[in-house]
């Protein structure tokens, strides 16, 4: 917390951010991206050898910012790299998955509608450092919109020769397609993400193997964030200190955190990394809606990950080890803020609900477990049920979580431990109170 | 359970071969491939691993979660049946964590499973009850309303109840990878995903069957033998499928003397594990419209008296008889029809009309090794109709290992991608495989006048191979049964020069060419056909699952059948009628039982000694060299009706509504584009 405590009051200035036009206040296009200093240098990125970024991403300890906070410059790293002797047999793409549904997350959004160049840049660059020729940018089909202009941006860049063949006469080839998914969350996991882009039915698949083998056409891929993505490009450019001034070790750099439920203020920022939960809430969002005193739960990472409660929320740190500390974890950073007004147990019912919709349907524990702990939760809500059940309810979490293909299952299981751990209290008065009714 | 030996320590174990690997299962140690999943390392160490949606011949989808077990140094339990293995890895098939995950995923199975086992057709046999007992708690947490799903009309081949199925999605895969029929998938994700067709329509795959003995579950079980017989209640015979060319093993089940299914047995040289639906659903043809007495004139006699009468017909036609034997004849039966008509001064016909004789018969290489060739040429050959159990090889080699596939006949739709030349043998006159080719001549090409040379034009281009229609017509011309062509009695027939047509069994002659001659018909044989109902003497014969038998199939491969039952009221077996009836003539066959009935087919062709049966024989394939023209003719589909490509199986009122739900757009498939 003390170390925490020199992040509390800093709010950054523009050119101490990824993301300068994140709340739309400026142009998103091409001219308004140029005058903030974008495709600057893009030039000497793409001349200087991939091994070289990839050793810098790795010094900037960069984490995914899609939620499993997976180190970039390693995962960069798996891709096999062409050498004189043994030139790559297959093509190797880069993907970006856009596919945000994580209730709570609407990061990537902003960064499409009011930044797109920021992840155009980013894809050129990563494209060029994957040896990757082609890339795919996987939006979520109800970004419509946002994706239109994601398509605008690229054709600005293309006609100004950030895009294309031979950018910017470095001989570096990267095309980039934007694919519309049809709305299914379970695409957003990567290689379901594939799938659905192969034009298959949008189910993961078992791994090993791994994408950076076998992956998009069973090619050599690699899947990254669109904040990632976008992130990658400007730590490139910018000297290394300028990213780990931020956050605590292995942790560093900035963040986009959607706050949202009961606080004032609800908004899409871009903050400090190990920023204390409270600053955040307090500095950026108005603070809690009737007092820091009247916080009930946070959920701090979309809704996947297990709340905190008020005494915790007091005291973390947003970043990916304090937050695994407490049993919970960062995820996409959106942070969901309930007060005492709210009803939690509804509301982790109604997160129960979304799992049981979007569940792909592929392994036994997921297709069968959600829906049956949606049930037995909405019954344990009302105040439908015995103590038992209850029990059996956190039984039944254990017989489900761990044991799928992907972790979708996890993250269905972990917000219904989460909230037996810190709110059984609640459960029980209400069964108590149902059993009088 | 056997003692677990001490686990050695990894410094004690030798290093493994190259390409192997050390791994302790239960503490034991074994040295297994590392190309293996962890599950086929547990089977090689013989621990059970329990699984619905893993099947070896199709692809891993890792989907039911049965099969997981502990790796140790592995977060969480592991599925088995993907999971690679790892030098030094060790796996405990016993341990708590196995065993509870696997009591978990079986809860879940169960969970919304109706458990209606005593109305269900895969009671008894059904691997979710198996493995409920074996690895399941015997009660359920869950008590909420189950989930009830439509059943889909698939067609007469298989009856669904779809909220028995637990989504392991075999019959998907079997659908997309071994049939080649992409007809099945999944819609609806979550719990409302549900298995079928989407838009409901009849299954036009050949194959479909195999989707049945593929569901662990009751989902998909055998329209035909809905509620007639459980399991236990069943009696079972090894025979094989004699109604294509391919001879499937398969396992004849009888309850009390009535055929209730059949079902293929597993032969990786022949079948695999599959089984055309032609095998599998036309045994009501066993039990329909049967001949179960003697005929004379229609109307029912005894034996002695139909003898007489043949004996009286025989010394009418004094000597002019023509013999033709039908395509489902056992190698006794051949052999008996052989000798009766040598007997009596006559040939045997066993080829239909524009068959010629004394041209090869069988492939050049066994089923297995068409896993290996690299080229094919298909000649007036459609091997999805003719065999379609070859046709899956075919199908797999060229989706999986680039195998070169052409045709040259009429247009097709094999389920991949082939090289159509043309539909006239003009096509081939600049073909060049880059390739060894193997060219499979099929029954387009074999029906012709000019099959003679066809088969030289072929045997210029590579190796020849031959596809009969069925395991009878091979095992005739194994034995020398087919002494004249059908085209030759037809001809003295019409003529008036034979006074007796002599008939074993259907299909080498229709009833229109028998229609032709004035003299008498005698019958012998299992239905009223049409062949039966145009004859004075009607005699009746023991059918395919009612009498022992031996058959050779397109790879030279003799098979032995039981008898899974008895023949229907005073039918007999067919060596024995020709036993008894010389005997009655003044010149028994040289054999009273079975037994010599196959000596005497050893001495005749060794490839039907007991100790080369179920090996491939080889049977040389003499070319004919002087071959003649070659008739500017297209080739036509031979087999326009699969599902009633023979008398025998136009019995069969199953096989009838088959061929009405495909009609006529399996002719030439749903319009798949050929390349």
């Amino acid at each position: 917390m003390t170390k925490g405590g020199k992040y509390n009051v800093t709010k950054l200035s523009p050119d101490q951010l990824c993301f300068p036009n994140l709340a739309g206040q400026g142009d998103w296009g091409i001219k308004g991206y140029q005058s903030r200093g974008g495709y600057e240098g893009l030039k000497e990125l793409l001349t200087t050898p991939p091994a070289a970024h990839i050793q810098k991403l790795k010094d900037s300890a960069l984490r995914g910012r899609g939620g499993a906070g997976f180190p970039t410059g390693m995962k960069w790293s798996f891709m096999p790299q062409p050498t004189p002797e043994k030139p790559l047999s297959k093509p190797s793409y880069l993907v970006c998955n856009a596919d945000e549904g994580e209730p709570g997350t609407c990061k990537d959004r902003d960064i499409l509608r009011f930044d797109p160049h920021t992840l155009v840049e980013g894809m050129v660059v990563g494209c060029y450092c994957l040896n990757a020729k082609v890339g795919y940018i996987y939006v979520r089909g109800e970004y419509y919109d946002e994706s239109s202009r994601l398509v605008q941006a690229i054709e600005e860049a293309r006609k100004a020769g950030f895009v294309g063949k031979n950018i910017l006469g470095t001989g570096v080839d990267v095309e980039i397609h934007v694919h519309l998914g049809a709305g299914a969350y379970i695409c957003g996991e990567e290689t379901a993400l594939l799938e659905s882009l192969e034009g298959k039915k949008g189910q993961p698949r078992l791994k090993p193997p791994f994408p950076a083998g076998y992956g998009l056409y069973g090619c050599p891929t690699t899947i990254n964030n669109v904040e990632t993505i976008a992130q990658a490009a400007v730590i490139l450019k910018k000297p290394l200190e300028w990213w780990t001034r931020h956050g605590r070790p292995n942790n560093h750099g900035t963040k986009i955190f959607s706050i949202s439920g009961s606080v004032n203020k609800p908004c899409n920022v871009e903050a400090p990394m190990s920023i204390t939960l409270r600053a955040l809430i307090d500095d950026y969002c108005g603070g809690v809606i009737g007092g820091w005193d009247n916080l009930q739960a946070v959920i701090p990472g979309g809704s996947s990950t297990p709340m905190l409660n008020a005494e915790q929320a007091g005291r973390v740190l947003m970043d990916f080890d304090a937050l695994k500390a407490e049993g919970t974890g960062l995820g996409t950073a959106a942070v969901v803020v309930m007060n005492k007004q709210v009803d939690l147990l509804r509301v982790m019912t109604r997160i129960a609900a979304f799992y049981k919709h979007e569940s792909c349907g592929q392994c036994t524990p997921c297709r069968e477990g959600v829906g049956w702990v949606y049930r037995l939760m909405e019954r344990l809500s009302h105040g439908e049920g015995t103590i038992d059940e209850l029990d059996q309810l956190q039984a039944l979490t254990k017989k489900i979580e761990g044991r799928t293909i992907c972790a979708f299952a996890d993250g269905a299981m972990w917000p219904v431990q989460g909230t037996i751990k810190h709110f059984r209290g609640l459960f029980e008065e209400r069964i108590r109170a149902g059993e009088s009714r | 359970m056997t003692a677990p030996t001490p686990a050695p320590k990894p410094p004690e174990c030798p290093p493994a071969p190259e390409g192997m690997g050390n791994m302790l299962i239960d503490g034991a140690h074994i040295v297994v491939p590392r190309t293996f999943t962890v599950m086929q390392a547990c089977t090689q160490a013989e621990k059970e691993i329990p699984h619905f949606c893993y099947h070896e011949s199709l692809s891993v989808d890792g989907n039911c979660r049965m099969c997981l077990v502990e790796v140790v140094g592995a977060p969480k339990p592991v599925a088995s049946c993907h999971w690679p293995v790892a030098e030094g890895m060790k796996v405990n098939t016993q341990s708590q964590i196995t065993i509870e995950a696997r009591k978990g995923t079986m809860e879940l199975l169960l969970a919304n499973h109706p458990l209606d086992c005593p109305i269900c057709d895969q009671g008894g046999e059904c691997g979710l009850q198996d493995q409920a007992v074996a690895y399941g708690s015997d009660r359920s947490h869950y008590g909420e309303m189950k989930r009830a799903v439509d059943d889909k009309e698939i067609g007469s081949k298989i009856k669904t109840v779809m909220t028995r199925c637990i989504h392991c999605t075999r019959c998907i895969r079997f659908a997309t990878e071994v049939a080649g029929v992409e007809e099945f998938g999944a819609t609806g994700r979550g719990e409302s995903m549900q298995v079928g067709t989407y838009v409901e329509h009849a299954l036009q795959s050949e194959l479909a069957g195999n989707m049945i003995d593929l569901c662990p579950v009751g989902a998909l079980t055998s329209k035909p033998y809905a509620y007639t017989a459980r399991p236990w209640e069943l009696k079972r015979a090894a025979s094989i499928d004699t109604l294509d060319a391919t001879g499937a093993p398969v396992f004849v089940d009888t309850r009390a003397g009535q055929v209730m299914r059949v079902l293929p047995q597993e032969n990786d040289a022949i079948n695999e594990e599959w089984l055309t639906d032609t095998a599998r659903f036309s045994y009501d043809a066993l039990s329909l419209n049967r001949l179960t007495t003697p005929l004379i004139k229609g109307q029912p006699a005894s034996w002695p008296e139909a003898f007489a009468a043949v004996k009286k017909l025989l010394a009418k036609a004094e000597g002019n008889l023509g013999v033709v034997l039908g395509d489902m004849a056992s190698a006794e039966t051949a052999l008996s029809v052989r000798d009766f008509a040598a007997q009596l001064g006559a040939k045997v016909a066993a080829l239909p009309t524009g068959r010629a004789t004394e041209l090869p018969y069988t492939l050049a290489l066994p089923f297995k090794d068409f896993d290996k060739v690299e080229a094919v040429l298909l000649l007036g050959c459609n091997p999805r109709r003719e065999a379609p159990l070859l046709n899956v090889r075919l199908r797999r080699g060229a989706l999986k290992r680039g195998l070169k596939v052409y045709s040259c006949g009429a247009v097709a739709d094999l389920t991949y991608r082939h090289t159509h030349l043309g539909d006239t043998v003009a096509a081939l006159e600049n073909f060049q495989a880059d390739k060894p080719l193997h060219v499979i001549v099929g029954a387009q090409a074999m029906g012709r006048p000019d099959a003679a040379a066809l088969l030289a034009i072929a045997a210029k281009l590579g190796t020849v191979h031959v596809l009969e229609s069925s395991c009878g017509r091979i095992t005739a011309q194994a034995l020398e049964a087919t002494q004249v062509s059908a085209d030759e009695t037809l001809k003295g027939w019409k003529m008036g020069k034979l006074k007796l047509l002599w008939l074993h069994g259907d299909d080498t002659l229709t009833a229109e060419e028998m229609k032709v001659g004035e003299g008498a018909l005698v019958y012998v044989g299992t239905h009223h056909s049409a062949a039966a109902k145009l004859a004075e003497v009607c005699l009746p014969a023991a059918a395919w699952a009612e009498e022992a038998g031996l058959y050779m199939n397109a790879e030279a491969r003799v098979q032995a059948t039981y008898a899974a039952t008895q023949p229907p009221l005073q039918a007999k077996e067919s060596w024995k009628i020709y036993r008894a009836l010389t005997e009655e003539l003044g010149a028994p066959l040289p054999w009273n039982t079975l037994g010599q009935v196959r000596e005497a087919l050893a001495l005749r062709a060794p490839a039907f000694a007991p100790a080369n049966l179920n090996k491939p024989q080889a049977v040389p394939l003499a070319i004919p060299k002087a071959a003649g023209k070659v008739l500017p003719k297209k080739f036509t589909e031979a087999i326009p009706a699969f599902y009633l490509r023979s008398t025998y199986l136009q019995q069969s009122d199953w096989m009838q509504k088959m061929q009405a739900e495909v009609g006529t757009a399996q002719i030439n498939g749903p319009g798949r584009k050929v390349a």
